[in-house]
């Protein structure tokens, strides 16, 4: 992975000691919590219902063992022991104290971390496939140029005060898992170059991003990302924050014409001024090598004797392991989503023992997935069962991962001062209705999506189900949208049928699915397909009970 | 030093910390020509300044294309950038293309909402002059400085980017 050299640990440093010098002011009562406000959202610090909220980037997802203790470091010492994954491939912290955080962020600092640019009208963390470098179908490593995004849009002087925020996800493969079609700019790497999608997102105003430009070369994409955002920086909305994000500009003016002013200019750009050298992205790339990956004999008799004898296991790796570009490697993916617990929390005692399954099982990285999950890219098959083993004695073996119970979920109303509704006590209940494995396994893949509020922080609009929380004169009533997708078939989906409370919700789950089961051609036909083939409406009936 | 902060009444600086007297006059769209060191609104600027002699100061307001002032560069000698609040961003744009793309080379003036916590962003930007809210204008613009030594971007400023040191030509 990328290691930061002489500059960017000045960069950090001097943001730090910037930072610093604010919260002792702020403690001293010198800055009141309006003047603090700005300051501190420029490095990831939010004050949420209860407590000060602290987000920390992973940039791209990417993190070391090392990197992964520190986490756990910080929620025993300055949190209540656990962290929370998001679905931006970050971690945040719920229960931070104002006066800890200059001290947490020395201590990220010292394993290359920060929380810059993860909150403000700024350009945010540039997400990518948690498999990048590892998967099967990969065309080529999305990393290094995230990498090359993350340097040239840190502290960048001209798009500090954009609109809205600004969000990037990049892909390399041929499956989308970074879900670039419901990102204000998704790039799509080929071996043609970079294909550019812009204005999509999702919010109170969902939309699927355009394509505006093909193959786009790699070492011009600084510089037409920098066209791109220098014409949103001067036409998007700012006088309505619901209409401030780039997918109001490019539907209004349309994507051609956007495309169109973006090329103009583009034209005007100093471009060799801006685009980094080919020896600076081969730099960049010269991080991301493939593991020297240790040759252990894999022997397919024994895994599938493990199989037999462990029938966890035998659906621990039907579920959660993933192709890999060597055969006799995999990538295991470990679900943050066990029966019955907030979607994305780990503790500190399991940051720690997935610190340690890196570093015995897998070349001592880590990804983190927009699913809030965490995975391990590199994993020698013949090291299968004793990495199970390890996970499942630290509550980390659930094998639900693409099943109903993997759900994304905002952190709601137990946290988040926008939201109408709570998801994570819903999410709760769904995931212990369907805690059934046989159930689950049968089902097949299925993507629940719940967001607590319009923000949609939860993608509820890119579920095969989503479930929205609103409120409704002082209630919590959650609506259903069916048909929603992320991937490279992406697709927003419909609100169906009327609002539930939350007590009614798991019921209807039940029966949609039950429905489905009756409806769907055979086992391959999983429940996206059978609404894509028989359409929602014939859905809708079942979300409610027969009168 | 906040970005909210702004009981101060604003000061002159430039980008190298000296406090100046302030000699321009903003005109309004009916006030006559004849005052010394004028400030034209965006719209008289780009209407008359074609049929004017002397060099003068033009507001650009945020919503202003500041491409329309091209032809008439050499008859402008200072462009006050408008910053109605601090969360509207318009204005770096703006600096960045009367540097970089139409080669401005006079005084480029941050005017309004204009704080200490901004100029490290809006120097970067081509900025050379600001009306101030701080007490302490001299030294906000010193601490701007001393903030960071290198960028990872190239800008209006001239600083090399971080790629540029890591690779001499």
């Amino acid at each position: 992975m990328y290691q930061y050299d002489q500059f960017d640990h000045a960069m950090v440093a001097a943001r730090n000691a910037e930072f610093k010098d604010q919260v002792e002011r702020r403690l001293k009562g010198e800055l009141s919590e309006d003047q603090f406000k700005p300051l501190r959202l420029m490095n990831g610090l939010y004050l949420q219902l209860h407590a000060y909220m602290l987000r920390i980037a992973v940039p791209y997802g990417v993190l070391s063992s090392r990197q992964m203790r520190t986490f756990a470091h910080i929620a025993r010492t300055y949190d209540r022991d656990f962290g929370h994954f998001t679905t931006r491939q970050n971690i945040q912290f719920n229960w931070i104290k104002l006066a800890d955080t200059p001290q947490i962020l020395e201590d990220l600092a010292a394993v290359e971390m920060h929380a810059i640019q993860t909150s403000g009208n700024c350009i945010r963390n540039t997400t990518t496939d948690q498999f990048a470098g590892a998967a099967k179908d990969e065309i080529d490593d999305p990393r290094p140029f995230a990498e090359l995004i993350r340097q040239w849009s840190t502290f960048h002087p001209e798009f500090t005060f954009l609109p809205r925020k600004f969000k990037i996800a990049i892909t390399g493969a041929t499956r989308d898992r970074a879900a670039i079609r419901v990102h204000d700019i998704g790039l799509q790497l080929t071996d043609k170059g970079f294909d550019v999608y812009v204005g999509g997102g999702m919010g109170r105003t969902p939309h699927l991003g355009h394509l505006i430009k093909s193959g786009l070369p790699g070492d011009k994409l600084l510089s037409y990302l920098e066209a791109a955002l220098r014409v949103y920086n001067r036409y998007g909305r700012r006088d309505n924050i619901y209409k401030a994000r780039i997918k109001i500009l490019v539907s209004a003016l349309g994507p051609q014409e956007y495309a169109r002013q973006v090329e103009e200019e583009w034209a005007t750009l100093d471009q060799a001024q801006i685009d980094a050298p080919h020896a600076e992205i081969a730099r960049i790339k010269s991080f991301f090598p493939q593991p020297a990956y240790a040759e252990k004999p894999f022997d397919v008799a024994s895994l599938e004797r493990a199989k037999a004898a462990d029938a966890g296991f035998a659906r621990w790796v039907r579920n959660n392991t993933l192709a890999h570009r060597r055969d006799d490697h995999v990538s295991v993916t470990i679900s943050l989503k066990p029966t019955g617990l907030p979607p994305g929390d780990a503790s500190s005692a399991q940051m720690d023992a997935m610190a340690d399954a890196a570093d015995r099982f897998g070349y001592g990285e880590l990804r983190v997935s927009h699913e809030q999950n965490v995975i391990l890219p590199h994993v020698a098959k013949a090291d299968l069962y004793e990495l199970y083993r390890l996970l499942d004695q630290n509550g980390l073996s659930s094998a639900n991962v693409g099943k109903i119970t993997d759900m994304i979920a905002c952190p709601g109303l137990d946290y988040c001062s926008l939201a109408n509704a709570r998801s994570i006590p819903l999410a709760q209940d769904i995931s212990q209705r369907f805690a059934d494995a046989e159930l689950t396994d049968k089902i097949g893949d299925l993507q629940i999506k719940i967001s607590g509020c319009i923000n949609a922080c939860g993608h509820h609009h890119v579920g095969h189900i989503g479930i929205l929380g609103v409120d409704k004169q002082g209630e919590e009533f959650y609506q259903i949208l069916l048909g929603g997708r992320a991937d490279e078939q992406a697709a927003l989906g419909v609100i169906t049928g009327k609002g539930l409370s939350a007590e009614a919700v798991p019921g209807a789950l039940e029966r949609l699915i039950k429905l489905y089961l009756e409806l769907r051609t055979d086992e391959t036909e999983r429940f996206i397909d059978t609404v894509g083939r028989l359409g929602r409406e014939a859905f809708a009936g079942a979300l409610h009970e027969p009168a | 030093m906040s970005l909210l902060n702004s009981s101060h009444a604003p000061q002159l600086v430039s980008d190298q910390g000296e406090v100046n007297v302030n000699g321009w006059t903003l005109l309004a769209d009916d006030d006559a020509l004849g005052v010394d060191q004028a400030v034209l609104s965006f719209g008289r600027a780009i209407n008359e300044l074609d049929g004017l002699n002397g060099r003068y100061g033009v507001r650009v307001a945020p919503g202003d294309d500041v491409r329309k002032l091209a032809p008439f560069l050499s008859k402008v000698a200072l462009i006050e950038v408008a910053f109605p609040g601090y969360r509207d961003g318009r204005g770096y744009s703006t600096a960045r293309i009367l540097r970089q793309d139409l080669g401005f080379d006079g005084e480029l003036r941050a005017v309004g909402d204009v704080l200490r916590d901004q100029l490290f962003w809006m120097m970067r930007c081509g900025f050379n002059s600001f009306l101030l809210k701080d007490a302490d204008p001299a030294g906000a613009i010193r601490h701007a400085r001393s903030l960071y030594t290198h960028a990872y971007q190239s800008a209006a400023d001239g600083l090399k980017p971080v790629w540029a040191l890591r690779h001499p030509a």
